[in-house]
């Protein structure tokens, strides 16, 4: 049997990327939201995008630390996703492929592959960590044997090697910071320094978004936000949304006082490279771990020698914080600076890295072998849930 | 009741180690939170229940009710703990999710001023949080340093 399409849900805590492998992914907020705004009506998933007023928006996540807790949240944004509303589906004649975080609990593994068997009535399913479809993606254009896939999404940072094609699972390494220490600690520092910000989670976010970079030197990016007037060339005022004229926050140079804009603003100096440099250096917020180029070399010593330069070759960044400007020079300096001189080293940055995975989960769905990945509704009814443990690599 | 006053009396105690340790654990446990505000109006009836999506094009292959998302609350009921404790039977020899978090960096900590983010050389004496100038010491004893109890 070969279907002409199959469904991809990249499953993020933070985002579903979603979609058939024909068509271009949905990007999803994988919650539901309520708003002060319109205290009687949830937001789910996308819907958010109906809400006027995103102020004091609250959100209700399915992930918790990065896994799978709250299933009545998730079964809520999963039927809508697959309603006509979004991105409808009929299961019974559509492959699914569906990423979960590395080391899934075994329960949370059966709980996935009962719904869609028995909840969703999915006739093929492949069950897969969302970094295999970036390394399968990355292998099909580079043409390499061995990948370090990085990936620093909402919940952490996951670094993963494989060789020929293989998760090399002793070499896997997880730093647990991601968009959500950065946009939590950039909340904490400015409701200290400012204004109370501890309810804007979504505004403050994409003040993160929109403001943040990765310093290429930190102390001297220290010593020019330190700097008074028209040396420090860092400091900014980020303009908040009004929701009446200003949807979205942005970032403008500070203007002087005589021509104050009425408008309510956040200064943003040191936080505009400090909050992502946790991703460097955990330790700054009492995060005793290491930052990501030193883990990349630390999983890379883990795996067999024969392979440290066919690796240090072919590292790949992807995931939401690989955003910020600067995060792959930073990436490729440091490993550079790290590893032996006679080795090369090359970084790449995913050209879309938010969907990623999502795209290799489109080539992977063109692999002659695709249907012996997948277990069919008739193996899961013949042999049940233990079959999709011994098939599926998570 | 900040000020002089409470300063000189603040100034006497000396938070101990074990408060030290216990404030920086809630710190790191606050920027790993997911939700910070408890939802401000869960006692709210929603005037539209969340809403039954149609179902997808075509019709059902097969007659069954859907089961609804408060039904696999309570089939699939763990908490993150639980599913940790449960993953060291399951999963008992490394790699599993345990082993996978890396250790401890080799380079030296940096450290920051608590009250203006600037690299700090100095260490508050009663509760050991970092400082740069006489300024953020005057505001972090009239703010943070003793005043909340972790
Ligand atoms: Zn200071
Ligand atoms: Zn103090």
């Amino acid at each position: 049997m070969s279907e002409s399409s199959c469904y991809i849900l990249d499953n993020g805590g933070y985002t579903a990327k979603v979609g058939f492998s024909n068509q271009e992914p949905k990007v999803v907020p994988n919650c539901i939201m309520k708003a002060k705004s319109e205290r009687r009506r949830p937001f789910i998933g996308s819907q958010i995008d109906e809400c006027r007023d995103a102020s004091g928006l609250f959100y209700i996540l399915p992930f918790q630390r990065g896994f799978l807790i709250n299933w009545d949240t998730q079964k809520t944004v999963w039927d809508y996703m697959f309603s006509k509303e979004c991105c409808p589906v009929n299961f019974s004649d559509t492959p699914l492929i569906i990423t979960e975080p590395l080391f899934n609990f075994s329960s949370i593994q059966e709980a996935i592959t009962e719904i869609f068997f028995e909840e969703y009535d999915c006739t093929s399913l492949l069950r897969i960590n969302a970094t295999d479809l970036a390394e399968y993606n990355y292998r099909k254009t580079h043409n390499n044997k061995c990948t370090v896939v990085v990936d620093s999404g909402y919940s952490f940072t996951y670094i993963v090697p494989y060789i020929n094609g293989k998760k090399y699972r002793d070499g896997i390494r997880r730093i647990d910071v991601g968009g959500k220490v950065l946009t939590n600690h950039l909340k904490e520092v400015l409701s200290y320094r400012q204004l109370n910000v501890m309810d804007e989670t979504y505004v403050i976010n994409q003040a993160k978004e929109d403001s943040c970079f990765v310093s290429q030197d930190f102390m001297q990016d220290m010593a020019i936000a330190k700097k008074k007037g028209s040396e420090n060339t860092i400091v900014k005022d980020y303009v908040l949304p009004d929701y009446t004229s200003i949807r979205r926050g942005y970032l403008r140079d500070i203007v002087k006082p005589d021509e104050d804009l009425e408008q309510q603003t956040l200064r943003l100096n040191n936080e505009r490279f400090s909050i992502p440099e946790l991703l460097f250096h955990p330790s700054d917020v009492g995060i005793p771990q290491m930052g990501i180029p030193e883990a990349i070399m630390h999983s890379i010593a883990a795996c067999p020698e024969e392979n440290t330069e066919n690796l240090l070759e072919n590292i790949v960044l992807y995931g939401g914080n690989v955003l910020f400007p600067g995060f792959r020079d930073r990436v490729y300096n440091e490993v550079r600076s790290l590893a032996l001189d006679h080795f090369d080293v090359n970084v790449t940055k995913a050209d879309n890295p938010v969907t990623y995975a999502w795209e290799g989960g489109k080539q992977i769905f063109r692999d002659p072998d695709f249907y012996s990945f997948c277990v069919t509704r008739e193996e899961y009814e013949e042999e049940g849930k233990a079959l999709a443990f011994e098939r599926f690599d998570i | 009741m900040a000020g002089v006053r409470g300063r000189e009396t603040d100034r006497r105690k000396v938070l101990d180690d074990a408060a030290r340790k216990r404030r920086a654990r809630k710190a790191v446990e606050a920027l790993e939170q997911d939700n910070f505000h408890e939802d401000p109006h869960a006692d709210l009836v929603m005037s539209k229940k969340v809403p039954k999506f149609a179902e997808s094009n075509e019709k059902p292959t097969r007659k069954k009710k859907s089961k609804s998302a408060e039904y696999y609350k309570l089939r699939f009921r763990k908490t993150f703990a639980q599913l940790v404790e449960e993953d060291a039977s399951f999963r008992p020899e490394p790699p599993n999710y345990m082993s996978a978090q890396v250790p401890p960096s080799k380079f030296p900590e940096r450290h920051f001023c608590a009250v203006c983010g600037f690299p700090s050389n100095y260490t508050c004496i009663p509760c050991g949080a970092r400082y740069c100038s006489v300024r953020c010491l005057g505001t972090h004893l009239d703010t943070r340093c003793l005043k909340w109890t972790a």
